[in-house]
């Protein structure tokens, strides 16, 4: 038992994961500094997330470790070939996550101001880098000979990477909003709702402009399938009007569905637009790494399923679990933020 | 400087902080979940207030651990590409495992530990801090027989210049692993007894109100302190053969500064490896027999004093003989200090390979340019983060258990509680 086909589906599921659960926690980071009006209110909002926090980053660690487990060959490929953007993205997570973390121990204003800046920045660094990392691989990366590439920032400006960036970033604030919207009630929830369907409008135009941009630009050439990449960019776009619906007419809890899909949708367009393939070459279309060519040798994976047909159930079990026990609106959670 | 020395500095800086963090990590979770099952068993007020206490100082450590983590795992791919290309069939199942068998169910159920003080039942709450210092010692073994692979290759074969996985097993149970593992764990653990004993000891110095408290984290803390500390002294003997079998040019290198090296010489090993390998210098740095020195004389140090610190510890004399109280608070640091010469032992003596014998460092640089510009990057972040952390660290430590936050203690006072508009 090797789970072959399974591998590329738990990575999907995994990264998908990353990008709902954290893409919430980036929302709420951008959106904290500005729309808590107080202190008190900015713990509050921070609260929100408290409990699921530490649970929703471990999922971009996780989705690294079974990339590097049960793909090594594209973790050398992928990584130093966007090596400054994940560089950044990185950093900024770091300074993001201690800043979450760190911000509530300081009692002064001034310190606290400075906290709430790099929460700002390790909501959007992470927001915006996401984007530009699917938009590049959908338009296709420079590989060589060995399937090798090296990204310089010149291949980042481009407006199809662009667009995908600002769709990113506009879906996670909308996402990050409407959870809000759903953990805080009264006052703060009503400002969230109003926040975020503001920015799902943002969303939704953003991914129309990516599809259009998709048409127009080269990225049309490099992607393999480009029906199932323009499906899934039209539910976005869907998804995303959906949601502000549901939050116009006063149900939070159902836009918070519909965000978190939205959520999802880029990593099901970069696995619907690129399959069989993990990277596709900008230059001469149709061609690329395949993603049977990335995996560990079947020895490895079968260990590796060995362990992951236990764990992984066990893992989301615990996860659904710690929803369920802190499932209250924020304010009848521990405060520790 | 190269790049290839630009990149072994950055995943030497990472490491390094990394490791300052988990090791305090390691350290404190057991004595914790200790405090919080005899809390939870007997009911003991003094208990609770010193899990909230310690815990506190672990939580705010445990932050930086993380986000340095994050970075260290990205750090292979990034820099070291080659290492994928020719061991990835190997070596990215111990990390994929410790991802999935350990990190995620541990930072899950540590903000559950943190969030669900006065919510959970307690039998679950001490429950989640057991599963939060299983998962961290599961992570330090999968991430020991990652290391260990690098140090001594076992359970592959080489086809093709690419290693191919035979023998499961004989990863699991690399001796340079395990050994290595209870070594560092027992470190850990020392330096977690001796961090709780030297911060009970200034507040003896300081004739705080809160002698009783200190006095049992005192206890607690040697208790654990000193027999840590013979297993890891131990341990380190225990290296030195399977230096000698495994990696005898680390071996000799420390010719003359431990015994059990045998015969082994730098020149004769050097001779036998251009032998085996071709043209090269095979040697690694020779300051690592400082390094050496330094962990060892350093553990003898500590081991010295937590032991007369625990004679002492009979009918409270050590509250009253303030020189022990001092000396165990300057000795915070040298556990940090001992185990820094180790890792350097460990990783630069490994040079000039990657996987020893297999794959040098210069050939699995990934084919990126220079890594000044995010060397910078990651120096600068973490090194504030660190400042930010160890003062916040220092700020609990010297107040006390009144000024604790986590679990919510009354002298939090409600103002900073949650805002009444939200509480719905
Ligand atoms: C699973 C593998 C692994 C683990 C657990 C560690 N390292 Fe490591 N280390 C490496 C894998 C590695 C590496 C990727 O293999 C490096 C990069 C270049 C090299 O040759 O080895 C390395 C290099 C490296 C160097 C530079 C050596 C040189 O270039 O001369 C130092 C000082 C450390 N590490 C220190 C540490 C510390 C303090 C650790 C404790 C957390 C640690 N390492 C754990
Ligand atoms: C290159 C090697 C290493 C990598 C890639 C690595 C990776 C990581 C990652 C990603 C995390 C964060 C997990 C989370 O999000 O919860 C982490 C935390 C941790 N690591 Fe490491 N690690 C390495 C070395 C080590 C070593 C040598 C030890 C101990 C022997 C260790 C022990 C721990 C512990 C105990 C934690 C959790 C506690 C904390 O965050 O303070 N790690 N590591
Ligand atoms: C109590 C203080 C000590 C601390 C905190 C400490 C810590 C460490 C650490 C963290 C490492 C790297 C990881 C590992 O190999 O486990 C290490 C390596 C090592 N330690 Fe220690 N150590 C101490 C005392 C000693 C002593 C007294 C010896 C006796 C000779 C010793 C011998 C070694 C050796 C030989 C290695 C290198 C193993 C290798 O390269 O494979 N250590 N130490």
């Amino acid at each position: 038992m090797t789970l072959g086909p399974a591998w590329p589906a738990l990575l999907g599921l995994l990264l998908a994961g990353y990008f709902v659960l954290a893409g919430l926690d980036y929302g709420v980071q951008m959106l904290t500094p500005r729309f808590g009006r107080d202190d008190r209110e900015r713990r509050a909002l921070l609260n929100a997330f408290g409990p699921f926090f530490l649970g929703n980053e471990v999922w971009l660690v996780v989705a690294a470790g079974v990339l590097f487990g049960a793909f090594p060959f594209l973790e050398g490929r992928l990584l130093p070939g966007m090596y400054f953007l994940f560089a950044a993205i990185l950093a900024a997570i770091a300074v993001g996550n201690a800043a979450v973390q760190l911000r509530g121990h300081h009692r002064g204003a001034s310190a606290r101001r400075l906290w709430d800046g790099l929460i700002f920045l390790g909501g959007l660094v992470p927001a915006a880098g996401w984007g530009l990392v699917t938009g590049r691989l959908l338009a296709g990366v420079p590989l060589d000979a060995r399937n090798a590439f090296s990204l310089g920032p010149a291949d980042l400006v481009h407006p199809f990477v662009l667009l995908c960036s600002a769709t990113t970033t506009a879906v996670f604030v909308a996402h990050g909003a409407s959870f809000l919207a759903w953990r805080t009630g009264g006052e703060p929830g009503a400002r969230a709702a109003r926040a975020g369907r503001r920015a799902l409008l943002v969303a939704a135009v953003a991914a129309a402009a990516v599809i259009v941009a998709g048409f127009l630009s080269s990225a049309r050439h490099a992607l393999v399938n480009a029906w199932p990449a323009l499906v899934a960019g039209v539910a976005l776009v869907v998804v995303l009007l959906v949601a502000a619906a549901l939050l116009r007419a006063g149900h939070p809890g159902r836009a918070f569905c519909a965000t978190s899909c939205a959520a999802a949708l880029p990593v099901v367009a970069l696995g619907a637009g690129l399959h069989p393939f993990a990277l596709v070459s900008s230059s001469a279309p149709g061609t690329g790494l395949r993603l049977a060519e990335t995996m560990a040798e079947a020895g490895t994976l079968r260990i590796l399923a060995g362990f992951a047909v236990v764990l992984v159930p066990l893992l989301v079990i615990s996860q659904a679990w710690n929803w369920w026990l802190f499932r209250d609106r924020a304010g009848r959670t521990p405060m520790h933020l | 400087m190269t790049d290839e020395a630009l990149a072994r500095l950055q995943f030497a800086t990472t490491a390094g902080f990394h490791w300052l963090f988990v090791m305090l990590t390691l350290g404190l979770a057991p004595l914790i979940a200790v405090m919080h099952t005899r809390h939870a068993l007997g009911g003991a007020p003094l208990m609770e207030r010193m899990t909230r206490f310690w815990g506190q100082i672990y939580v705010v450590n445990y932050v930086l651990g993380i986000v340095t983590g994050l970075v260290m795992e990205f750090q292979f791919g990034l820099a070291w590409s080659g290492l994928a290309d020719y061991a990835g069939n190997v070596f990215g199942a111990p990390l994929a495992l410790e991802t999935i068998v350990a990190f995620f169910a541990e930072s899950t159920f540590l903000g559950m530990w943190i969030f669900g003080w006065g919510k959970l039942p307690k039998a679950v709450h001490v429950t989640l801090i057991w599963l939060v210092t299983l998962t961290a010692y599961a992570s330090a073994y999968w991430i020991m027989v990652a290391n260990g692979f690098l140090q001594h290759p076992v359970g592959h074969e080489v086809r093709g210049g690419v290693a191919r996985l035979v023998d499961f097993g004989a990863m699991l149970t690399n001796p340079n692993a395990i050994n290595a593992l209870v070594h560092a764990a027992t470190a850990a653990l020392m330096t977690g007894g001796v961090f709780v004993a030297g911060v009970s000891s200034y507040h003896f110095l300081k004739r705080t109100a809160e002698r009783e408290f200190f006095r049992a984290s005192l206890r607690l803390g040697l208790f654990v302190a000193a027999p840590a500390a013979s297993v890891a002294l131990y341990y380190g003997f225990v290296q030195i053969p399977t230096l000698v079998d495994t990696q005898p040019m680390k071996a000799a290198t420390l010719q003359g500064h431990v015994d059990d090296i045998g015969s082994l010489r730098v020149e004769d090993v050097q001779a036998q490896l251009v032998q085996r390998f071709g043209a090269g210098d095979y040697r690694p740095p020779s300051w690592i027999a400082t390094a050496f020195d330094v962990m060892q004389d350093t553990g003898y140090l500590i081991f010295l004093l937590v032991v007369v610190a625990l004679v002492l510890l009979h009918r409270d004399r050590y509250l009253r003989f303030r020189p022990a109280a001092y000396l165990m608070l300057v000795a915070i640091p040298l556990p940090f200090v001992a185990a820094f010469g180790g890792w350097l032992l460990r990783e630069v003596g490994r040079q000039p390979w990657l996987v020893y014998g297999e794959l040098t460092t210069a050939a699995a640089r990934s084919p990126v340019g220079s890594m000044t510009a995010s060397l910078v990057l990651f120096c600068g972040v973490f090194l504030a983060l660190a400042v930010a952390d160890w003062a916040l660290i220092a700020r609990y430590a010297r107040r006390g258990p009144a000024d604790t936050d986590l679990g919510g203690s009354p002298s939090d006072g409600q103002a900073d509680r949650p805002a009444a508009s939200l509480a719905l």
